[in-house]
């Protein structure tokens, strides 16, 4: 086959700003690429101080990857550790794939005990103005605080926060302790069971989640 | 003088000021050419987020109207739309990278809306009737005109929505906290009824403006009869 002037006309325009086109969007992502990196640790970092307790290391670099059975994407854990670098506190997304419109994405930050320490919403799609009260409504947040599964941890806490950590995971609807919002049931329902399995996840992981513990008098507990 | 106004209308040398008048107003993509609704409904749940998406595209539309004005004499017709889309979608993707790199929250909020830019066809629409026939220079005044028109016109959507929608505007409250929140204005449907609301307030304008023109038009044709009577007048006057 061959091509008269005019078909070469049009493959060599269109060559040239292909390649051209490819050259400046590879100049822009050279320039982009350490700002962009730097934007999103900067988001994590904000986040993770949001859940995590008060910690001396940085969370941000301090992290484990794990593949979960049934996850095809490891999941990040980070953590942050006192003084005398022993952990106090685990954070990691979670899921709830039931949300009322797509995904929400969960931080979670928790205890070495088991009890979580703070919850967050990173990402969803839910009704402004009602699901979305899963993002604004502080206090319902907060309720998740000092909460843990029934059979986690019990030795560790005193008997009126026993009490309290026996709540049943659900929404009041359903018979549980968690509340949900007017005209919003699914979303805080997807939320409270998310997190649950997150916390029935670290029951699991525990041991080898806190193994790498710095601490002696923590390693010396768990060693093997 | 009459004769001399229209050859400036079709010649080659528009006037600036007319580019822009018509990329703002007269042919508003949205207003009068009814382009860009998908981000124009998508992202229009408060001002601010229209703002950025305005002036997302306005940026794409300033770097591709130069571009294609400037290669306008050597791409072969047959091939300039699959040029065109390349060379927006090279621009869309540096605004979307820049957005990523500096303002990371607002990246996340606009999120698919900024990649599908590429696909606004009021972009492409500039790129084919305006930046392939005219000057670099006129294509960046036209790009400016048109891309601030469109921002205008999601800034005003947004901040009707998030007005009654939130009682806030550009995220600071107007209505005080005991506004009731009309929820509706958030929602997608909301969108589409304060944009009819809109384009209402637009057609009602534009059928002043015209009104305007043409009594204009009536008083100054009656001048020139006056006029054309009097030099008759004095014509025929002078004549014997």
């Amino acid at each position: 086959m061959k091509l008269n002037r005019q078909q070469w006309q049009m493959i060599i325009a269109l060559l040239l700003v292909a390649v051209i086109s490819t050259v400046l969007l590879g100049v822009a992502n050279i320039l982009t690429r350490a700002p962009i990196a730097q934007a999103e640790r900067q988001a994590l970092m904000s986040a993770l101080m949001q859940v995590l307790p008060e910690h001396q290391n940085d969370p941000v670099s301090d992290t484990r990857k794990i593949t979960l059975p049934g996850h095809t994407q490891a999941t990040h854990f980070y953590f942050s550790r006192n003084q005398k670098n022993d952990i106090t506190g685990i954070a990691w997304q979670v899921t709830a794939p039931d949300g009322y419109n797509g995904s929400i994405h969960i931080l979670m930050a928790v205890r070495p005990n088991g009890s979580i320490h703070a919850i967050r919403i990173t990402r969803h799609k839910e009704t402004p103005g009602l699901g979305d009260g899963i993002t604004k409504n502080q206090p319902w947040l907060d309720s998740f605080a000092d909460q843990s599964l029934d059979e986690q941890s019990l030795g560790e806490q005193s008997s009126d926060k026993q009490a309290a950590s026996n709540k049943q995971w659900a929404v009041k609807k359903d018979g549980g302790d968690f509340d949900q919002f007017t005209g919003a049931t699914i979303t805080p329902r997807a939320v409270v069971k998310a997190v649950k399995k997150g916390l029935e996840m670290f029951t699991k992981l525990k041991s080898a989640l806190l193994k790498n513990n710095k601490s002696e008098a923590f390693e010396g507990k768990h060693a093997q | 003088m009459h004769s001399n106004t229209m050859d400036a209308n079709t010649s080659s040398d528009i006037q600036k000021s007319d580019i822009f008048a018509n990329g703002f107003w007269h042919n508003n993509a949205i207003f009068a050419q009814l382009l860009g609704m998908c981000p124009l409904l998508g992202v229009t749940t408060s001002a601010e987020n229209g703002f950025w998406m305005g002036a997302a595209t306005l940026l794409v539309l300033i770097g591709s109207n130069l571009v294609v004005s400037l290669i306008r004499g050597v791409i072969p017709a047959n091939v300039r739309i699959p040029a065109y889309i390349t060379i927006i979608a090279a621009f869309v993707s540096i605004v979307e990278m820049v957005m990523n790199a500096w303002m990371h929250d607002m990246y996340l909020i606009l999120g698919l809306f900024i990649p599908l830019i590429v696909v606004n066809c009021a972009i492409l629409g500039r790129a084919e009737a305006f930046a392939s026939k005219n000057t670099p220079m006129n294509s960046l005044v036209d790009a400016l005109a048109m891309g601030l028109g469109f921002t205008f016109a999601l800034v005003l959507l947004g901040g009707v929505r998030e007005l009654l929608g939130q009682g806030e505007l550009f995220g600071f409250e107007i209505f005080g906290a005991d506004y009731p929140d009309v929820l509706m204005f958030i929602l997608p449907p909301g969108a589409f009824i304060a944009l009819g609301f809109i384009l209402a307030g637009v057609n009602i304008i534009n059928a002043h403006i015209q009104k305007r023109k043409e009594n204009k038009l009536k008083k100054s044709m009656l001048k020139e009869e006056d006029v054309l009577q009097k030099t008759n007048a004095i014509a025929t006057e002078s004549q014997p």
